[in-house]
């Protein structure tokens, strides 16, 4: 059986004024980085990554997401990621934290970032219940498939 | 050899407004950098010829407090960059004190002339272009091969590169002209980013290889080993050739052998590290012969 290789790119948006919440949604993070690529890359690069670009998960917390698209036109879309500086319609830039061949890599990786985010935030935040709250909604991670 | 970490940005232009500065060091901080060079331009074709002055060049600006308080997280270097026309800078870099107080020299050569001079005999580490301008000079391939020879390292910066499409295509032009000459040996990159938003995380960067004709592994020794290499390179221009050097860090205080040394403990405390270069591996194996004998 042949298998087909897929690359998994776990990226954190950063805006140029901190914002606590994002409202992405996966569409506009698609449709954002194939224009991207149609700009930077042309008709040729468009071609290449358009089949089996998905943009997997996307937590608008921590403002971490994983883009997903097949192998060997990942370096394509790396290439690209760094040249954006407009995401909808919020000035933003992409952070490349981390690419890996499989989810459940990429799975484990955010895990451990977010723990790092929690951290970082959860002294911030005074009454317990709120806390309870935000670390539940930072770490609840299902992919929608 | 005086430790640093990776990754490296090499050029962060330097800013008079401190506030600014400490952003964008902020910035690089939170994206992973663990040495950053603060960058100094000096212009040598606009200097002023009537009067003369002893030392042409600029002493490093005081960053004290900047250092002070990223101590922990960062290391920041201290970097000139000199624009020049002619070779007649070289005469007055040989004799310049203020030179050695700076960690990186890097050349902006403006002419072919200066271009092939700054890759055959320029007393710097490191040759970088004008992005403004647009790309004019290109390196021919013997000049270039020279240059890789003796060390030289050559610089694309990706700030202004992502600000503007005429920039970006004159660094993409730049960048393949390197891999065309020389299949891209001695290449960094670098920021030259005027606010925190045109800073990249160093795997970013890394993938902008693709696009500027690097293979995977170079992209990644450009932010990481070559910046390595430029910085011993640099420390070794700056002391000469040596196997080991003291620094110390702390008031100087001379005293008698009689003495207890436990006294002066505290207040003086050295740091000897030995320089990995080629001399220090010949030379050791003589070091042990003597210590049988």
């Amino acid at each position: 059986m042949v298998r087909i290789k897929n690359r998994y790119i776990v990226v954190r948006i950063v805006p140029q004024e901190p914002t606590k919440v994002l409202n992405f949604h996966d569409g506009v993070l698609t449709k954002c980085v194939l224009r991207n690529v149609k700009k930077y890359q042309g008709d040729y690069g468009l071609g290449i990554v358009e089949h089996g670009f998905r943009v997997k998960y996307c937590n608008e917390r921590t403002k971490v997401a994983i883009i997903r698209c097949l192998h060997r036109s990942h370096r394509i879309v790396a290439s690209t990621l760094p040249l954006i500086t407009m995401i909808g319609d919020v000035r933003a830039k992409f952070h490349t934290l981390y690419t890996g061949a499989t989810i459940i890599q990429c799975n484990k990786f955010i895990i451990s970032h977010q723990q790092r985010f929690l951290d970082e935030m959860v002294g911030q935040i005074a009454s317990a219940k709120e806390r309870k709250d935000f670390i539940k909604r930072v770490m609840e991670f299902d992919l929608e498939q | 050899m005086e430790q640093t970490k990776p990754f490296y940005d090499l050029c962060i232009p330097y800013q008079k407004d401190e506030k600014a500065l400490r952003e964008i060091i902020k910035e690089a901080i939170s994206l992973g950098y663990k040495t950053i060079a603060i960058d100094q331009v000096y212009d040598h074709s606009k200097r002023d010829t009537t009067k003369r002055v002893p030392d042409i060049f600029p002493a490093p600006v005081t960053l004290k407090q900047l250092e002070e308080e990223f101590k922990s997280d960062v290391k920041i270097l201290r970097r000139l960059t000199i624009i020049y026309l002619d070779v007649g800078v070289a005469h007055a870099m040989s004799n310049s004190q203020n030179l050695k107080k700076f960690n990186l020299i890097a050349g902006q050569p403006k002419t072919d002339a200066a271009l092939t001079h700054c890759c055959t005999t320029f007393g710097g580490d490191l040759v970088t272009f004008d992005t403004e301008a647009g790309v004019k000079l290109l390196v021919n391939r013997k000049a270039y091969q020279i240059g890789v020879k003796r060390g030289l390292y050559f610089e694309i910066k990706y700030g202004p590169a992502i600000r503007d499409t005429n920039i970006r295509k004159d660094m993409i032009k730049l960048a393949h002209n390197y891999c065309v000459r020389g299949k891209s040996k001695n290449l960094i990159f670098s920021s030259g980013a005027t606010n925190p938003f045109e800073l990249r995380g160093p795997y970013d960067v890394a993938n902008l290889a693709f696009i500027f004709g690097l293979s995977e592994d170079q992209g990644k020794n450009a932010v990481n080993k070559a910046c390595r290499q430029l910085f011993l390179r640099a420390e070794s221009r700056r002391i000469g050739k040596t196997i080991m050097f003291v620094k110390a860090s702390g008031p100087i205080i001379f005293t008698d052998t009689s003495e207890s040394e436990e006294e002066h403990g505290d207040s003086f405390r050295e740091e000897i590290s030995s320089e990995e270069s080629e001399i220090d591996s010949q030379e050791q194996p003589s070091k042990k012969k003597i210590k049988i004998l």
